[in-house]
């Protein structure tokens, strides 16, 4: 436990002077997060659940940049520069490593998430949950399987300078499907909606609905959750390339 | 102690390293050497544990380095070939983030003196020398007072004088007791620093031994143009020819060299450009990997 906090630390201290992380992670998940919100609250005032949706939607995406796309861009840069080989030359192993790395990065997740929504709160005049402790455990729980996420993905990710570019369609498809965009969901066939619903942040955005409006099945968002958990944790476990590759 | 026994590694259908063995003693330093590509750097990763062997055995301080990976890691000390830095955290930055990662770590200005970079503390990685780079990869490698080091091409990039600060800080660490793998491109460096020596070729190894002893039974040469209007077989000892430059082998090149002075003496002739050499580490690595 000591030498994972020690690598999660590592990893925080690295974040804050990271000015890719503060640009893209930060600055576009505060910018979306409460600008886009906050501009329908003024173009729309009083209709709050229009104003909830929106933040549902983008509450997905702002976790899907912040925790998923982050892992990946952090895990496989850190992989081509060779420092995750440097650091598994230490006493560290590899859980400690990868887990240590994606707690920080769902710790600033979870960070962003919540600033956001407590802006949105005070600011655009948003509704509080009326159980705010399951928004959390969702919100939570949300940015660490993002996160596991981002760093399986990473199989996918052939060069470091590909890994925004590639981690971009998880981006695109939360949007849509949790309404991120608009409800432009509504102008597709059904199916893809429902297909868009499997998705983690499918899974983040029911739990958060649930712990706004008490409507939503908690159980079917849990386990949403889970099964995308076991995803990454089986990709982590058999695929996951800790040196670039060779040829 | 280090003991590989019949270690055998691919890389899909490429026979990386076949077969080999050695063993190196505590406080004792080993040197592999061999070509690129000899399989020096994969052994290295298989005795640290960052890949399984395919067949044979690996043990470091008795341990397996796959299964006992965390307990081998606490006890060694690598300086890999490639491996990344952040590039924007200094030197004693970078040190001190790592010695988080090391139980009962060296506080960082030691290693840093040791590693002689100790004036470069404050400087940020990304505008330091690949030599420099080098010594940061050996203050790291000494964090955790290893029992065992891996040296892997350890002081390439670095000007003469960190190269011999180098040689002095791994015979101390040999001196306490320390196990050193070594590889190196430099012949010198491990001529100084091992005792023993294994030479490696497309995966086997084809000469090893200690090296004091190894290198007394290498023959030495003598060699000299060859004077006009003689052939080779007029000379007193048998001479292999390069152009116009004879070479004899011998067991004692003093005395090779002194009969065919003697012999030239009496023909009234001059051997041009007589060189006597005792036997080198290059001249056993060549012939090791069959180019002498």
């Amino acid at each position: 436990m000591r030498d994972f906090m020690a690598v999660a630390r590592f990893g925080g201290r690295l974040y804050w002077r990271d000015k890719v992380a503060l640009s893209t992670s930060v600055a576009l998940s505060l910018g979306l997060g409460i600008g886009m919100p906050f501009l329908m609250a003024k173009l729309r005032p009083g209709d709050s659940g229009l104003l909830l949706d929106m933040h549902l939607g983008l509450l997905a995406m702002i976790m899907t940049l912040s925790a998923l796309l982050q892992a990946a861009v952090n895990l496989s840069a850190r992989r081509d520069q060779l420092i995750l080989k440097r650091m598994r030359a230490t006493g560290l192993n590899d859980r400690e490593i990868i887990g240590g790395e994606l707690a920080n990065i769902a710790a600033q997740a979870v960070l962003l998430a919540l600033v956001v929504t407590v802006v949105l709160y005070v600011a655009a005049g948003m509704p509080t949950p009326g159980n705010p402790l399951v928004l959390v455990a969702f919100v939570v729980a949300g940015a660490a399987v993002l996160s596991l996420l981002g760093a399986a993905w990473t199989v996918a990710i052939s060069r470091a300078e590909l890994a925004a570019a590639v981690t971009m369609p998880w981006f695109m498809l939360a949007g849509l499907g949790a309404g991120g965009f608009g409800p432009i969901i509504q102008l597709l066939p059904s199916w893809v909606g429902t297909v868009l619903n499997l998705l983690p942040t499918g899974g983040i955005v029911e739990g958060a609905r649930f712990a706004y409006t008490g409507e939503g099945n908690v159980l079917l968002a849990l386990l949403n959750l889970a099964v995308w958990t076991a995803i990454g944790l089986i990709v982590l476990r058999y695929r996951f390339r800790w040196e670039p590759r060779k040829s | 102690m280090i003991q590989v026994n019949g270690l055998t590694k691919s890389y899909g259908d490429f026979q990386a390293v076949k077969g080999i063995s050695f063993e190196a003693l505590p406080g004792e330093v080993f040197a592999l050497l061999g070509r690129n590509g000899a399989g020096k750097t994969t052994t290295i990763e298989v005795l640290a544990g960052f890949q399984p062997a395919d067949a044979g055995q690996a043990r470091v301080l008795g341990l397996d380095p796959m299964k006992d990976r965390r307990q081998v890691r606490r006890r060694t000390g690598i300086m890999l070939q490639e491996a990344g830095f952040f590039p924007d955290l200094t030197v004693v930055q970078t040190v001190e983030s790592w010695r988080a990662f090391t139980p009962a770590a060296r506080p960082a200005h030691e290693a840093l003196e040791l590693a002689g970079l100790l004036d470069r503390s404050a400087t940020k990685v990304r505008q330091l020398s690949g030599g420099e780079k080098r010594r940061l990869d050996l203050a790291l490698a000494l964090l955790g007072r290893p029992d065992v080091l891996f040296l892997d091409e350890p002081t390439t990039g670095m000007d003469p004088e960190a190269r011999r600060n180098t040689w002095e800080v791994v015979r101390a660490l040999a001196a306490e007791g320390t196990t050193i793998l070594l590889t190196t491109h430099y012949l010198d460096e491990a001529q100084r620093l091992a005792t023993r020596m294994a030479i490696m070729d497309r995966g086997e190894i084809v000469a090893s031994g200690g090296m004091a002893e190894t290198l007394a039974t290498q023959a030495g040469r003598v060699s000299f143009e060859l004077p006009e209007g003689i052939s080779p077989q007029e000379l007193p000892l048998p001479v292999t020819m390069a152009g116009a430059v004879a070479t004899c082998r011998a067991e004692d090149p003093d005395l090779a060299a002194q009969r065919l002075l003697s012999w030239a003496a009496e023909k009234g002739l001059r051997l041009r450009g007589l060189e006597v050499r005792t036997a080198s580490l290059e001249d056993l690595f060549l012939e090791g990997i069959g180019n002498a």
